[in-house]
């Protein structure tokens, strides 16, 4: 077909790889590719089956709460950014700047009932992080051509790692 | 909180122009005082490249000078709080129209800072024997004072004129000051040659001014390792590399990067500045353009 030639395929076999990965390897739920008029190509956004990633702020605030309650809260996955790249590109930072220029912090469909949590009550500060406070991210889904596909997150601005 | 520690850092720096000495291209600070100042008020430890004359190659024990990496030198310059010194030419110029009672006050110096220099040794010394005083038997306290003074007569060789001559001068300790100061107060002229920055200068202007303290990264892969405070207080939270805004990067390179990040317990931070309309313009302080990313193994 004609069509192969085109960019657009490419960048469509891509994205499927990616999707299939998620949803058969990793356990995805809802992931989809979003396209977007100022996004340089298609996007993926889904459910992981558990959280992926939880700010170290987040992590004291959450800390904290739970020793008032004196019970576990539960920390139920967020959807999350994709962005599938093959390995063999290469983007610039002004690429880069351009993705997150374009996309809101909270992927659609994410179910935010915290959004409208009380910012009075210190006890649910933890809360914040999954809606104002969450910063811009996204997971950069390097495809190699064995399609071995490896997610590294990454974040807009300065925002301090993980304590593993 | 970060920010917090910052603002009372900057709101508070006391008014202190560090002298900076351009020697062979590189920058060196040799007075403590300029040491302690630029690393409490500026955020910037450098490197200690100073050791001992006795043992040069040892590289654990390490003192003043401190070598400023030219960003540092740079930022300070910009920031008005340093002034560079083309220290040989200084030197040369200022010793030779130095009159005989400047002279006399140098040597004078020097004098006081032995006198001081024996201070010290006495104190600690008295200090050990009031502490081992009470270990030594009666009958063995005159050996021991015999080998002090043997000591005493170790420490005191630090001229080589006879003993009997100046009986006064021989005992005091040789010193070798580590800064010209003394002898020259006033530093008249300040090179204004300007300073060659590396390109990565935007990222560490960016990282200066949000409060981050900046080591060299190449043990980490990187351009820096970057420290949320002091080193001495605080892990590194970064390792980061500059690339131009619109240097293709291979994915590899960030994939690689972003697993040994991960694998030391920081994260991957890539920084690249956006070109600015003005044509030429001097690369802003406080890296007002620079745009980063931080990429971090996502544990799947």
């Amino acid at each position: 077909m004609a069509t192969t030639t085109k960019p657009e395929a490419h960048l469509e076999a891509l994205t499927k790889i990616v999707l299939n990965n998620l949803e058969n390897q990793h356990d995805w739920t809802g992931a989809k590719a979003h396209t977007q008029a100022n996004l340089p190509r298609p996007m993926i956004y889904g459910l992981p089956p558990k959280r992926l990633y939880v700010h170290p702020d987040e992590q004291i605030a959450i800390i904290k709460a739970e020793k008032n309650r004196s019970e576990r809260i539960p920390q139920p996955p967020e959807v999350e950014w994709v962005l599938p790249l093959h390995l063999a590109e290469k983007w610039s930072p002004a690429q880069f700047a351009e993705v997150f220029d374009a996309i809101n912090a909270i992927p659609p469909e994410s179910n935010n009932e915290e959004k409208s949590a009380d910012s009075e009550n210190p006890d649910a500060q933890w809360k914040a992080w999954r809606g104002a406070k969450r910063g811009k991210r996204l997971l950069l889904a390097t495809v190699q051509d064995d399609s071995t596909v490896i997610y590294y997150f990454m974040f807009d601005g300065l925002v301090k790692p993980r304590q593993n | 909180m970060m920010t917090q520690i910052f603002l009372n850092m900057a709101s508070a720096v006391p008014d202190r122009q560090v002298r900076v000495s351009r020697i062979g291209g590189r920058y060196l600070v040799f007075d403590i005082e300029d040491v302690v100042h630029i690393r409490r008020h500026h955020g910037m430890c450098a490197v200690f490249v100073g050791t001992m004359p006795q043992n040069p190659t040892q590289s654990i024990l390490l003192s003043v000078p401190i070598e400023l990496y030219a960003e540092e030198a740079k930022l300070l310059v910009d920031k008005k709080a340093a002034y560079i010194v083309d220290d040989a030419a200084d030197h040369l110029s200022q010793l030779k129209t130095m009159d005989s009672s400047a002279r006399k006050a140098y040597f004078q110096s020097l004098k006081s800072q032995r006198k001081a220099a024996q201070r010290v040794f006495d104190d600690s010394k008295a200090k050990d024997r009031a502490r081992h005083a009470h270990k030594v038997p009666k009958g063995k306290a005159l050996p021991s004072s015999a080998s002090a003074e043997v000591e005493d007569s170790l420490f005191g060789s630090g001229t080589s004129a006879p003993a009997s001559v100046v009986a006064e001068t021989v005992r005091l300790p040789a010193v070798t000051p580590t800064a010209s100061n003394v002898l020259m107060p006033s530093s008249a002229m300040s090179d204004t040659a300007p300073i060659k920055v590396p390109p990565t200068y935007p990222l560490y202007a960016f990282l200066n001014a949000r409060g981050y303290y900046i080591t060299p990264g190449l043990r980490f892969g990187g351009d820096y390792s970057v420290y949320p405070g002091d080193p001495f207080r605080f892990h590194a939270h970064y390792l980061a590399t500059y690339y131009g805004w619109d240097q293709k990067i291979p994915m590899l390179d960030l994939t690689t990067s972003g697993r040994l990040g991960t694998a030391v317990k920081k994260g991957f931070l890539m920084g690249a500045e956006k070109p600015t309309e003005e044509q030429d313009a001097e690369p802003d302080p406080t890296g007002k353009n620079v745009r980063v990313f931080c990429i971090e193994w996502a544990g799947m």
